[in-house]
């Protein structure tokens, strides 16, 4: 393995749920994976750009980011270590990002190319069902941070009751 | 027989029915406020009397739900009909009762609570059914770590006599709920009236002293017989009936029953029946300023479950549907009360079937819960 | 029960039902947009010297002319010369209090209801979850525990709000991280100054380490959110006896006789506020009731 596959390699070992892989599927998802270096504010992708990687967050804080015109940009979910984003590439229908993704502050990110990783996965479903039933729980978990979200708990009763 | 003869405290005593006013006359005498039920606008209430010929006699009253007739028979006893909405609640837990007044002076605010004298009452003609009610909220108003001070000090007043039921309504189910037609304990006088005569059975010194120098002699055998007789033959013409064994498991593991739903459809959330139960207690306190912001009165009124207002809070209303707010009132008084108070909360009297414009009936919702439960 | 209500409340009038004591504003903090703090202390030395509480506890505040309402005690157990409620101003009574100036008098009646079981949680790690106004109740809590510091095992706050500009008491976050208590704020809805958390609270439990035979959750906050913080609890197979939540209803006299704040078989005033889950486990997914 090389210096940089390696590190990878350790790198993706960390996360709790690449433990339950197979050591050659960690390393044939590392094969795919490249580590990079995120500044604060630094612009990671803008929405509607093509996709391109799935991320998952090493160190750092990522702010996923909606613009709405007239109302600027709404910081709609922050993706802290372990957790993924930009999980839409895997998926083979959608093609444009939905969201913005800015740091927030310096961080480390792993990158997984998108079109590689869909082709290991459909070489190997065994790795291919563990990568999808991740994704599974990420974007259910998504839904129901969104629908707490849109449940807008918090508001003052008087604004509840005008509903 | 010597004058100052009083009977034993268990004891069964029979008196002619005319000698009553003197007992009615006697609690007069010492202070207390007879009150027991009289015949007003065509219905039943519980108020002030004077004597014997206030009480309805000759009445009976026909029940079944949303309805309620009262009949004069021409019969001859006084304690044959059946009540109407009114009950002994509102003497011991009165619907409002000031709680105090206050006035602002200088920047603070000064109690001005006008002194009240606490009434003391008799009650005349406490059914079974009732006495058991007002047990049940001897336990809401007078628990160890909470005491009512308005409920308690006429509690501690009263003076009870009850009456065995001989005649129940259709809407009565005192049996199935197992607090009468017999009157148990509880009591300083219990009669029963028999054609021509009372029994009277002592349950209280107060009683005993009560009856002093009344001429009486112990009931006989024969006449005790007669009355076992009228109050056997009272319990099997209840007008209702409710089984009870699987209370309140069948209510607490039916709480999503598609009943409850049909039940709030057809309730208008009035709140009577909560009002005519008596054991119903829950209650609100209201402020009434005065328009200079300088006075207030405070007040405790009766709620009711049923009132939306009941259980807003800041991110709205607990019970926003009637069905919820149905299905709170049957699983607290048939259920929930229970595990609070170690008895059920409805002593089977009726009055919520009776009065209830919708003609909910509990004693056919809990069956439905029943049935389709198996 | 699990917990005990403290055996004589100093501010409660046995002799005349709902009737207060009164207590004076020594000062008032604005926290955010719609909750201030009003600090109080009574106008009878005797009573605000006898006045003890636990945390989690709350008083009955009255406004003369407009009624009583149950606010949690924010301040300090151990602080004997004054009391602290947060108040959010949604409706007749509380709004009543938002015109309160420093001088003015409230009637307070309590504490009421059962708290926090701080003694049963010593040796525990201790995990609290809570949103918006539900973090009054759990501030005197946190101070008890960094009273007792040494007495907890490892102590984190999760506190979630709609927006930054709702977070409460964050000028004391630091203080709380110095005794080695791991603050994590989130908000529901962020603009791009905001460089902290957004999302809802119950979704970053996955960043936590559990060590579930120790660790014991306190939450309070909109119920909604209580219900996804126990499911998150839960599915990190911390025992229901472990979690303990406080809950809120309507309630006019705080001693379990106006009926109003009943859930299922509790008066929340007196076997609530603050529940070991079990005990209301069987009425907690039963709506509206
Ligand atoms: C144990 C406990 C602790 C609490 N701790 C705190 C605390 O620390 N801080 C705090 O701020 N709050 C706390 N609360 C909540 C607080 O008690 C309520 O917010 C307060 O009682 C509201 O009273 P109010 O008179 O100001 O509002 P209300 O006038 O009663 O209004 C409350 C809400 O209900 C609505 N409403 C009321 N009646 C009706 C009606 N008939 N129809 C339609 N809508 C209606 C109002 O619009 C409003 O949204 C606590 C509650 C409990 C039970
Ligand atoms: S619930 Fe109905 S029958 Fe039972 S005590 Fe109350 S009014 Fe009487
Ligand atoms: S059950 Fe009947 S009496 Fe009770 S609130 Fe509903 S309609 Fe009114």
């Amino acid at each position: 393995m090389s210096d940089v596959l390696q590190e990878t390699f350790k790198e993706l070992q960390k996360i709790p749920w690449f433990q339950e892989l197979e050591k050659k599927h960690l390393e044939k998802l590392a094969s795919v994976t490249a580590l990079r270096h995120v500044r604060a504010d630094e612009v990671l992708f803008h929405e509607g750009d093509k996709e391109d990687c799935l991320y998952i967050v090493l160190s750092g804080r990522i702010a996923l980011e909606i613009f709405i015109p007239h109302r600027g940009k709404i910081r709609i979910y922050t993706v802290e270590p372990q957790d993924v984003f930009g999980w839409s590439s895997v998926t083979p229908v959608v093609h444009q990002r939905t969201a913005g993704a800015t740091a927030v502050v310096d961080g480390l990110i792993a990158c997984i190319d998108s079109e590689k990783l869909r082709k290991i996965c459909e070489e190997d479903h065994d790795l291919g069902y563990m990568v999808m039933r991740r994704l599974a729980n990420v974007v259910a978990s998504r839904l129901l941070v969104t629908r707490l979200q849109l449940l807008d708990m918090f508001a003052h009763p008087e604004s509840q009751n005008a509903k | 027989m010597p004058n100052d003869h009083k009977p034993e405290i268990g004891s069964t005593i029979v008196i002619q029915k005319e000698t009553f006013n003197a007992i009615l006359s006697r609690l007069k005498e010492k202070g207390y406020e007879t009150i027991g039920p009289r015949v007003k606008n065509d219905t039943l209430i519980y108020a002030p009397i004077e004597q014997m010929d206030d009480l309805p006699r000759g009445y009976i009253t026909e029940q079944d739900a949303a309805r309620f007739h009262l009949k004069h028979t021409g019969h001859s006893r006084y304690f044959d009909a059946i009540p109407g909405a009114q009950s002994w609640k509102q003497f011991l837990f009165p619907p409002r009762a000031e709680l105090f007044a206050l006035r602002k002076v200088n920047n603070l605010w000064e109690a001005s609570t006008p002194e009240t004298k606490t009434p003391s009452y008799a009650f005349i003609g406490v059914r079974a059914c009732e006495l058991a009610a007002i047990q049940i909220q001897d336990n809401i108003f007078m628990r160890s770590d909470f005491n009512d001070p308005i409920y308690r000090a006429r509690r501690e007043r009263v003076f009870i006599l009850t009456v065995d039921c001989m005649y129940p309504a259709g809407t009565c189910f005192c049996v199935s709920m197992e607090t009468g037609p017999r009157v148990k304990a509880g009591f300083d006088l219990n009669l029963t009236e028999l054609e021509d005569v009372f029994l009277l059975t002592v349950g209280s010194e107060i009683a005993r002293d009560l009856l002093k120098g009344i001429p009486f002699e112990l009931a006989s055998a024969f006449l005790l017989r007669n009355a076992d007789q009228g109050l056997e033959r009272a319990a099997s013409q209840m007008g209702r009936k409710l089984d009870i064994s699987n209370l309140p498991d069948l209510i607490l593991n039916n709480l999503d029953h598609p009943h409850w739903q049909e039940v709030g459809a057809r309730c208008l959330s009035c709140t009577n029946c909560t009002q005519v139960c008596p054991t119903c207690f829950c209650w609100d306190a209201t402020d009434e300023m005065s328009l200079d912001g300088k006075e207030t009165h405070r007040e405790r009124v009766w709620d009711s479950c049923f009132n939306p207002g009941y259980s807003y809070q800041a991110g709205g209303n607990t019970r926003p549907t009637i069905r919820s707010r149905y299905r709170q009132w049957l699983s607290h008084k048939l259920g929930t009360w229970k595990q609070q108070n170690g008895t059920l909360g409805c002593v089977g009297c009726g009055r919520c079937i009776t009065w209830c414009p919708a003609e909910i009936d509990l004693t056919k919702e809990i069956p439905m819960l029943q049935e389709e439960a198996r | 029960m699990v917990t005990q209500q403290i055996a004589r409340p100093a501010a409660i009038n046995t002799e005349h039902l709902l009737e207060p004591q009164w207590a004076e504003v020594t000062s008032i903090t604005k926290e955010i947009n719609d909750v201030s703090t009003y600090w109080l202390k009574f106008t009878d030395p005797a009573i605000q010297k006898a006045y003890t509480f636990e945390p989690g506890q709350f008083n009955m505040l009255y406004m003369p002319g407009f009624g009583e309402s149950a606010i949690s005690i924010c301040s300090d157990s151990n602080d004997h010369s004054k009391i602290g409620h947060s108040v959010r101003f949604v409706g007749n009574v509380t709004n009543a209090i938002g015109r309160l100036k420093v001088g003015d008098v409230i009637g307070l009646r309590g504490p009421f209801g059962t708290y926090w079981p701080m003694k049963e949680l010593e040796g525990k790690d201790v995990f609290i979850s809570c949103g918006g106004i539900g973090l009054p109740p759990l501030r005197p809590a946190i101070y008890h525990i960094l009273h007792n510091r040494e007495k907890y095992g490892k102590v984190t706050l999760l506190y979630g709000a709609r927006t930054p500009a709702d977070l409460m008491y964050t000028n004391e976050f630091d203080d709380w991280r110095k005794a080695n208590i791991d603050v994590q704020v989130t908000v529901d809805r962020g603009d791009s100054s905001w460089t902290g958390r957004v999302g809802v609270v119950p979704m970053w439990f996955y960043q936590f380490r559990f060590d579930s035979r120790k660790t014991a959750v306190l939450t309070c906050g909109p119920e909604i959110m209580i219900h996804f913080v126990i499911y998150e609890a839960l599915a990190r197979r911390i025992p229901l006896e472990s979690i303990f939540v406080s809950m809120e209803r309507n309630m006019k006299c705080g001693q379990g006789s106006c009926g109003h704040c009943q859930l299922g078989p509790y008066f929340i005033c007196k076997d609530g506020p603050v529940f070991r889950f079990d005990a209301i486990q069987p009425f907690f997914n039963v709506e509206e009731f």
